[in-house]
């Protein structure tokens, strides 16, 4: 999957919308006999980090990767930081701002390795939802969020029936690999519900 | 995916939910449209159907095909890989899959969230196998292709899913022909995809596709995919 790679919205949205995957190789460290443990090691590690979101617990020892969602860059750096001294050999993939992460990997005496840079969305783009939603239902890699849930709830909410939480918590449900950012949902259906315009 | 008619008591949570707009209420039912159904089983699990009205079908061929390209929890008969892509840049600190030299490339037909036919992939593989690209072996889509000319099977083209991930690389100098072909095929295409590109940072942070990119006018997007090279033999 391109999990996290094709997120929309603005510099000032994405400044809080981070997302850490850890994967081991198919065929090469992954079968070391301690592989599944440094895997588990890694959760552990994201899931100290005050994470917004993480693939959940029953997962961890089932999943071939561990993913978990922050809103604030400098937890991101605390766990490069023990990452780099824990040297676990477990590849390590942050999705956000590149201008964030290049400093946040610079500071923490690293490089970047590999860049997967998005070029946007193309075809029929009359198809698509408004930007607006998009920004919601494209925190879920896998598009797993419908557009009309999206308005559901914003319509729920507007007439009091439903919390904008409770209401992000519901949107968030299909979404099972713990990239979905309930912070940023809130906000942004906050937006859409015209609690702040 | 089906709903028990009978069961069905119109609640709507399954409408509300559904990712491509497959289900209706046709006077106080819901039914799916088959055609348009991906076989994403999000219906089933997030509904909450008060009625237990949701139910998974045994799928014949071809419509089977329609269940890994789009249910986040399945798993790829043909390939026996979970989700619709791989492991492509996400360890490449480990398995240099992209060298150098190289650049890759994911093209997701039908992303964000409209779907597609998966005859829409001939579109770009036909065009890529005659540039040259190394298609990625271990991509579901790779294991459609049934040639060296990039067809797939006739019987699955007409075949709905959520989204088809093509993954390629080529040589750097290459790269120009795939970016043109991207091009031209948005102009005839009747769904959308989304466009990634791989590349290695070099030692001093420079990135060498970027020229290429801003001088074929290509956007790039602020936020991004980064392997901070961790992973280890």
């Amino acid at each position: 999957m391109t999990h996290s790679l094709h997120r929309t919205g603005k510099i000032n949205d994405l400044k809080s919308d981070y997302i850490i995957l850890a994967m081991l190789a198919a065929g090469i460290n992954d079968k070391y006999p301690d592989a599944k443990q440094k895997l588990l090691r890694v959760a552990e590690i994201l899931n100290q980090n005050n994470p917004v979101n993480i693939i959940p617990k029953p997962a961890w020892k089932i999943s071939p990767v561990i993913t978990a969602t922050f809103i604030d860059i400098e937890m991101v750096k605390n766990v490069i930081q023990t990452l780099k001294q824990e040297d676990l050999g477990v590849s390590i993939v942050i999705s956000g701002l590149i201008s964030e992460i290049q400093e946040a990997v610079k500071e923490t005496g690293l490089k970047m390795h590999t860049i997967h840079l998005s070029l946007g969305t193309f075809g029929r783009k009359g198809l698509l939802p408004s930007e607006e939603i998009l920004e919601i239902t494209t925190m879920c890699g896998h598009h797993c969020i419908s557009p009309q849930s999206v308005k559901y709830y914003v319509e729920l909410i507007k007439s009091g029936k439903i919390s904008v939480e409770n209401a992000a918590k519901k949107l968030l449900k299909p979404c099972v690999c713990g990239i979905f950012n309930p912070t940023r949902a809130i906000t942004l259906l906050n937006k859409l519900s015209g609690i702040f315009s | 995916m089906e709903i028990k008619a009978d069961l069905c008591i119109g609640c709507g949570q399954c409408v509300i939910i559904c990712p491509v707009q497959a289900i209706k209420l046709i006077d106080n039912i819901a039914v799916i449209d088959k055609n348009l159904c991906v076989e994403c089983s999000i219906c089933k699990r997030n509904a909450d159907c008060p009625v237990n009205a949701i139910r998974s079908r045994r799928l014949k061929w071809p419509r089977v095909i329609r269940s890994p390209f789009s249910d986040v929890i399945s798993t790829h008969r043909l390939t026996g890989i979970p989700g619709r892509g791989t492991e492509e840049m996400k360890t490449n600190d480990v398995t240099n899959r992209f060298g150098v030299d190289e650049i890759g490339f994911s093209i997701e037909i039908g992303r964000p969230g409209v779907g597609t036919h998966l005859g829409n992939i001939e579109l770009f593989t036909t065009k890529l196998t005659s540039i040259g690209v190394n298609f990625e072996r271990e991509s579901p889509v790779s294991a459609l292709l049934i040639d060296d000319s990039g067809h797939i099977k006739k019987d699955i083209k007409e075949e709905r899913v959520l989204s088809a991930i093509i993954e390629f690389k080529v040589p750097l100098n290459k790269a120009i022909l795939v970016l043109q072909a991207i091009k031209q095929i948005e102009k005839n295409i009747d769904t959308v995809f989304t466009v990634g590109v791989i590349s290695q940072v070099m030692k001093d942070g420079a990135i060498p596709i970027l020229d290429l990119l801003t001088q074929q006018e290509f956007s790039v997007r602020p936020n991004a995919k980064v392997n901070i090279g961790l992973g280890k033999v």
